[in-house]
């Protein structure tokens, strides 16, 4: 009996399905296996002796001698090649500053576009930009007094006679030259804030109710600031009744920033520069009330209307003052 | 639950039924009691399987691991926020902007998950459109057309050839009533219907017609005797419902990793909480620096990255007809070690087709493949030419009309299976069958029935010159045999003697062993003398001869396998997959359709096999020699589950046969056991608890049943076996890929998480931001490690074995270890290096910035000197931060540039894998460079998002840790390639 083995279907690829015995015993080694680890799992329902039983176990077995899985020369292997490539790491981390470093100057940033143009601050600085006190308990300002004492020794008429030469006023003190060449500060004395010095006044008119605040502007090394025109100063009520504030006294000059003292040339070679103030005298503020005011810099280049930035070319600060 | 059916009803008299269900077997029931019983047992239909509600859905997706870490960051937040508005300060409402921006993504990515779920569910309710169905019923006495879900047990139906049987019914009388099982017991054979009691068990005997089965011809009255989810189908179907949903491997996988991270997580944000609180920072701050090391190191767009390269995979699989229900079993498949296939329908093409012709003392192999394309036989010999008039002939099915242009395998033919497949056959061979038929005018016909077993008919020549009569019969062989005296062989009629029927013998047993249904067929050409031209044959009488005839041969037929199913069978296995048969049909047509298809491979023997080999006692045979076993259900009724297991263990090449729904059930949770992931595929209603209760249950679209589609996680469209092997490649691949892209996720959440560690310590300003962090983890990085879903396999992945689900993990160890403190580790470097550098080169120089936070974070401090005694207000230095924040964030991206082209591989070196094939990627990174430079100088972004527009050289300091990045895992690649099994590949593959 013959088969007409002439269809083309599933008869003539039938020998390629024929596998080798060798696969046999693979296959059903691997299915005990599978069956131990499942049997395992199984018994798995743990109770709590057992989960401390396998993480001690885990922590050490003593059984292999391997703590957390690896035995001590696996460990030693494998922090030995994390140390290597820590190593390596922190090498290149230390070159790529070094790098750094050697490419920046120490006398002038490599960008100033973050610092421009500059805040402001004023002094006494305490806690905050609201400054509170009571005429007739000195202790209440007596803070405020010493602290703008502190802020002023520096501006010391000798200190700055001794340290510091006397620049034209009206141009900017321009000193060109090698860059790490040490550069010359103006004087700013003191005695230029008058009724604010304290020399006169040593409470700075605290004590009367007239305070004196002084007005700095930030640092920038280079910055020109009103290209020519010296930055005023000028102060207002920020928000409500406008006659709170009756006047202000500027000093020195017209609350303006000369043009002398600028450019600052940074704190490595321009060792002895004292930032120029303007002090506000607020001689007659409504009191008993917080009085909510402004003080913008004027000029040009100067931005003061950043809504982001409140102490861009502006500050603001409240003045309560209790009789 | 898997206890077989206890139905009694098909044992008991009619009158003890009528009984029973108060009821007549004539009249039918008292309508008014019909209304009573529909109150107490309601409608006759299936109910619907319970549904998760929509919202529990959705709350579900808002309520993984990692979203609670969210939700409890988003609460720490608004705590944060909540105290610092008591205290009165309402400067920074940035807490606030997080906890909303943390709440966002949940909802989001929840929204997004759910979509998807959603979408997936959706194509399950298109299955569910059924017509109302009517039904015949006696009420009263009298016959009434009512919709079928009004029926009660107790009614007394009609059913006739066409109509869906509508409830289970126990038989009164029947005129040659036949049904269709196979959806129920996987038999293609149409089952006789009749109302003797043959079997004691309710699904074997003959006496009861199941709900929803087909009525194919012939007509039957019964009475109810179970309705709606009562009936056997029902309760197969509750049987499914019963099964709850195994948890697939992927999820089980993705949870073991969240879990993982989670718990880490916790434990990196408890410890920095602790040492915050020892340095000496306040409660409050405290808790938002554990709550910004929660958001840094979960990796917040992982899941929505995984979801959406399942569902791109999904999408593959849809194109190439596997739709896909459950968007997480299009990973199973991928690690899918057995394969339970049931027969009918799936293995095979489900339609009887003639096989086999046995005449000139020879067997004769006919085309069964589907399209026609295989090669015909000798079809020259004169007995074949008789043979082939008998079969055309004796035969009363018949094509529907108007169908001339289909393909003849494609007609719709009226008539029993096998009849079709003659029909179909000599249609394919002779030409126009019905032209024939009419030209051998058919003069009279005995159909078919159970005591002949033969039909007969009688013919008027086609010559008109010729005046006999042709007589042609078919039917069960050796019926035919003892009618015949003379054979045929080569156009000559021999005496039939011994040695002819010896030759018969073994042919029979031949087709017979190959599981084939065979039938005999003789002809005798009537003496015109003794029956002239218009002579009255009487059918009743027989006034015709019936034995002594000429025996023309013989014609068996098959259901035979799909074209494709052999070679998608050997596919399976050099994948490592075990390919076993659970089938409803009997032993022998199970055994010889796994040996055509390679389930069982040549080659190999089972017991019985080996024992009349070797001519000794099945006892004796070593069983571990046996490859092969074929377990019917019979025996299987008996077994221990043990001994299943231990059969499974002990034979590689399984065929199961005669099995019920509940034994499938037992069988794919006995391969469970063995640590198996199970895959079953079905589409009969028999198969859907076994689906259910598989990994992934795959039915056939076009002959599944609704119920085995409901059950199944995977439906192959186009009901084509090979689509599965498509479904195994596409699971293995996107498991590698998910690998990669869950590498290439986790590795930048160590250069998020070292900026608060340091700036927790160390007291720099803050180098990133937490929003930046969302902007990587849910902007920037999303393509990319989406597109490394694209990515193609690296080996040929269908000659591995199937993963090992307890061993071969989606996150293992080494994955972790090498993404965490190697690749991370060399992009935080990156990252501070370049953040000194922006520092340093505005005028802040590395060793000023440390111990710097206190003064830099002062919102009173408008005066901060910087290196060069430049003097800076806060909203300066906040933008300087800011600019910080946007150098990281480009570091971080530059160095997953790199990150993304060395996962494209893990073993291969990337110039092997090709830089560009993967054009996804290529635009995923393009998009990504083109968002960093969107988010850095889109005006407006700096007081939105905090990103500021960076100078150019900072997008550069990163270029060499990227390289550094590329090289090194060139190099590991390179070890792990060189050196199998050594120390670097296991420490450094993952």
């Amino acid at each position: 009996m013959e088969m007409n083995a002439t269809s083309g279907g599933a008869e003539g690829q039938r020998k390629i399905y024929h596998q080798k015995p060798e696969n046999k015993d693979e296959e059903r080694a691997q299915h005990s296996e599978d069956e131990q680890e499942k049997c395992k799992e199984k018994m798995g329902k743990k109770t709590l002796a057992d989960v401390i039983q396998e993480m001690k176990t885990f922590l050490w077995n003593s059984e292999k001698k391997e703590c957390m899985g690896r035995t001590a020369q696996s460990w030693g292997l494998i922090l030995f090649f994390y140390l290597i490539l820590y190593t390596f790491l922190a090498g290149m981390f230390s070159f790529c500053m070094y790098g750094l470093l050697l490419a920046l100057s120490p006398y002038t940033p490599t960008y100033r576009d973050r610092v421009s143009p500059p805040g402001v601050m004023i002094r006494p600085y305490l806690h905050g930009f609201n400054i509170a006190f009571s005429v007739s308990e000195p202790s209440t300002w007596m803070p405020y007094v010493n602290s703008m004492h502190d802020f002023l020794q520096a501006y010391d008429d000798n200190i700055q006679e001794e340290k510091n030469i006397e620049c034209p006023a009206g141009q900017y003190f321009v000193q060109d030259g090698v860059e790490s060449e040490e550069k010359k500060a103006c004087q700013f004395k003191r005695s230029q804030l008058q009724n604010c010095s304290g020399i006169e006044d040593p409470m700075f008119g605290y004590s009367k109710g007239q305070p004196c605040i002084l007005l700095k502007m930030n640092r920038i090394i280079g910055y020109r600031p009103g290209y020519g025109t010296p930055v005023s100063v000028n102060c207002a009520i920020q928000k409500g009744d406008e006659s709170a504030l009756k006047s202000v006294d500027f000093y020195p000059g017209n609350g303006t920033f000369d043009l002398m003292y600028y450019p600052y040339y940074g704190k490595l070679t321009h060792v002895n520069y004292t930032s120029p103030l303007v002090a506000l005298h607020f001689t007659d503020v409504k009191k008993n009330d917080f009085v909510p005011i402004q003080c913008r810099l004027n000029g040009e280049g100067i931005v003061n209307d950043v809504t982001n930035d409140r102490f861009l070319g502006r500050i603001t600060f409240t003045l309560s003052i209790r009789m | 639950m898997k206890k077989e059916m206890d139905v009694d009803d098909h044992q008991l008299s009619v009158e003890d039924l009528e009984l029973k269900y108060q009821t007549n077997v004539n009249k039918g029931m008292n309508s008014t009691v019909a209304g009573e019983i529909l109150l107490r047992d309601g409608p006759n239909e299936l109910k619907p399987p319970k549904g998760t509600p929509e919202y529990v859905k959705f709350a579900r997706q808002l309520a993984g691991g990692l979203q609670c870490l969210m939700w409890v960051a988003a609460a720490i937040c608004l705590i944060a926020f909540g105290i610092q508005c008591g205290q009165g300060d309402l400067t920074s409402a940035d807490n606030l902007y997080l906890a909303i921006a943390l709440i966002a993504v949940v909802v989001v990515t929840g929204c997004f998950g759910y979509y998807q779920e959603f979408k997936s569910t959706n194509i399950i309710a298109s299955f569910k459109n059924l017509v109302p169905q009517q039904a015949t019923v006696i009420r009263d006495g009298d016959k009434f057309q009512i919709n079928a879900n009004q029926l009660v047990v107790g009614d007394l139906v009609e059913i006739k050839g066409g109509d869906r049987v509508p409830a289970d019914i126990r038989i009164i009388s029947a005129q040659g009533c036949k049904v269709d099982n196979s959806s129920l017991t996987g038999e293609s054979e149409p089952q006789t219907r009749a109302p003797e009691c043959t079997h004691e068990s309710p699904l074997e005997t003959r006496n009861i017609a199941f709900f929803s089965t087909m009525c194919l011809e012939g007509t039957a009255t019964g009475i109810i005797v179970n309705t709606g989810d009562r009936t056997i189908i029902g309760r197969i179907a509750s049987l499914a419902s019963g099964v709850e949903n195994e948890k697939t491997p992927i999820a089980i996988e993705i949870e073991h990793f969240v879990d993982i991270i989670a718990g880490l997580a916790i434990f990196f944000g408890g410890t920095f909480f602790v040492v915050a609180m020892v340095i000496g920072y306040p409660f409050l701050k405290a808790m938002v620096f554990f709550m910004a090391i929660v958001v840094a190191y979960v990796p917040e767009g992982l899941l929505a990255t995984v979801t959406v390269c399942l569902s791109l995979t999904a999408k593959r699989l849809a194109r190439k007809n596997c739709v896909v229900k459950n968007l997480e079993a299009v990973e199973t498949l991928g690690s899918t070690s057995v394969i339970c296939s049931d027969k009918t329908g799936t293995l095979t093409q489900n339609r009887m087709t003639v096989s086999h012709l046995w005449f000139d003392n020879q067997i004769h192999t006919a085309d069964t493949t589907e399209d026609q394309s295989g090669q015909s036989f000798d079809q020259s010999s004169e007995t074949w030419r008789a043979l082939c008039k008998i079969v055309s002939l004796c035969n009363r099915a018949f094509f529907k009309s108007g169908q001339d242009n289909m393909p003849v395998p494609k007609r719709i033919v009226i008539g029993d299976a096998s009849e079709t497949a003659l029909l179909k056959f000599s249609e394919i061979t002779l030409g126009n069958v019905m032209e024939y038929r009419e030209r051998y005018k058919k003069a009279c016909e005995i159909p078919f029935n159970s005591t002949n077993k033969f039909q007969l008919s009688i013919h008027e020549l086609e010559d008109p010159r010729d005046p006999r009569y042709l007589l042609v019969m078919k039917g069960a062989p050796e019926r035919i045999l003892e009618r015949c005296a003379t054979i045929m062989i080569k156009g000559q009629e021999l005496p039939l003697d011994e040695q002819w029927k010896e030759a018969f013998q073994t042919a029979y047993m031949d087709l017979g062993g190959l599981g084939e249904r065979v039938l005999g067929f003789c002809h005798l050409y009537l003496d015109p003398g003794q029956f002239p031209r218009g002579f009255s044959f009487d059918t009743e009488e027989m006034n015709f001869p019936t034995s002594g005839l000429c025996f023309a041969g013989l014609i068996s037929m098959i259901d035979p396998p799909r074209a494709t199913v052999p070679d998608a069978v050997m596919k399976c296995r050099t994948a490592g997959i075990r390919v076993i048969m659970v089938t409803g049909d009997h032993p022998i047509t199970a055994k010889a359709i796994a040996a055509s298809v390679g389930i069982i491979s040549e080659g190999s023997e089972t017991v019985e096999d080996i024992a009349a080999r070797m001519r000794i006692p099945v006892e004796q045979v070593n069983k571990w020699e046996a490859r092969a076993c074929v377990v019917n259900g019979g025996q299987l009724k008996d077994m221990e589950t043990e001994e299943l297991v231990e059969i499974l263990k002990m034979h590689p090449e399984m065929v199961f046969a005669r099995t019920s729904p509940q034994q499938k059930l037992i069988i794919v949770e006995s391969c469970q056991k063995l640590g198996a992931i199970v895959a079953v595929t079905g589409d009969g209603v028999n198969d859907s608890p076994a689906l259910k209760k598989a990994d992934i249950g795959v039915a056939m679209g076009i002959a599944g049943s609704d119920a085995a589609k409901n059950a199944a996680d995977m439906i192959l469209l186009d009901d084509n076996f090979a689509s599965i092997v498509t479904g195994v490649e596409q699971g293995r691949l996107i498991f590698d890929n998910l690998k990669k892209s869950i590498a290439y996720t986790l590795t930048k959440n160590i250069p998020e998480l070292t900026p608060y560690l340091i700036y927790i310590t160390v007291s720099v300003p803050l180098p990133l931001g937490c929003i930046t962090i969302l902007f990587i983890e849910l902007c920037t990085d999303i393509f990319p490690s989406v597109s490394l879903a694209y990515e193609k396999a690296e080996s040929d992945i269908m000659h591995l074995k199937p993963r090992n689900p307890r061993r071969d993990r989606l996150v293992n160890e080494a994955l972790a270890v090498y993404s965490y403190f190697q690749i991370g580790a060399i992009q935080s470097f990156a990252g501070f290096t370049d953040y000194f550098t922006a520092m340093a080169q505005e005028g802040w120089f590395p060793l000023l910035c440390v111990g710097l936070r206190a003064q830099w974070e002062n919102d009173h401090l408008q005066d901060l000197q910087d290196s060069y005694g430049q003097e800076w207000t806060f909203g300066q230095r906040l933008y300087q931060e800011y600019t910080c924040y946007t150098v990281f964030f480009i570091s971080i991206e530059m160095c997953q540039i790199s990150d993304v082209l060395i996962r494209k591989t893990r073993r291969l070196s990337v110039f092997q894998q090709g830089f560009f094939r993967n054009k996804i990627l290529v635009i995923a990174i393009v998009f990504q460079l083109c968002l960093g430079c969107f988010l850095c100088y889109c005006p407006g972004m700096p007081n939105i998002f905090n990103f500021m527009p960076i100078r150019f050289q900072w997008w550069l300091v990163p270029l060499p840790y990227g390289i550094l990045i590329f090289v090194y895992d060139e190099i590991r690649k390179l070890g792990v390639r060189r050196h199998p099994g050594s120390w670097w590949d296991k420490e450094l593959y993952y």
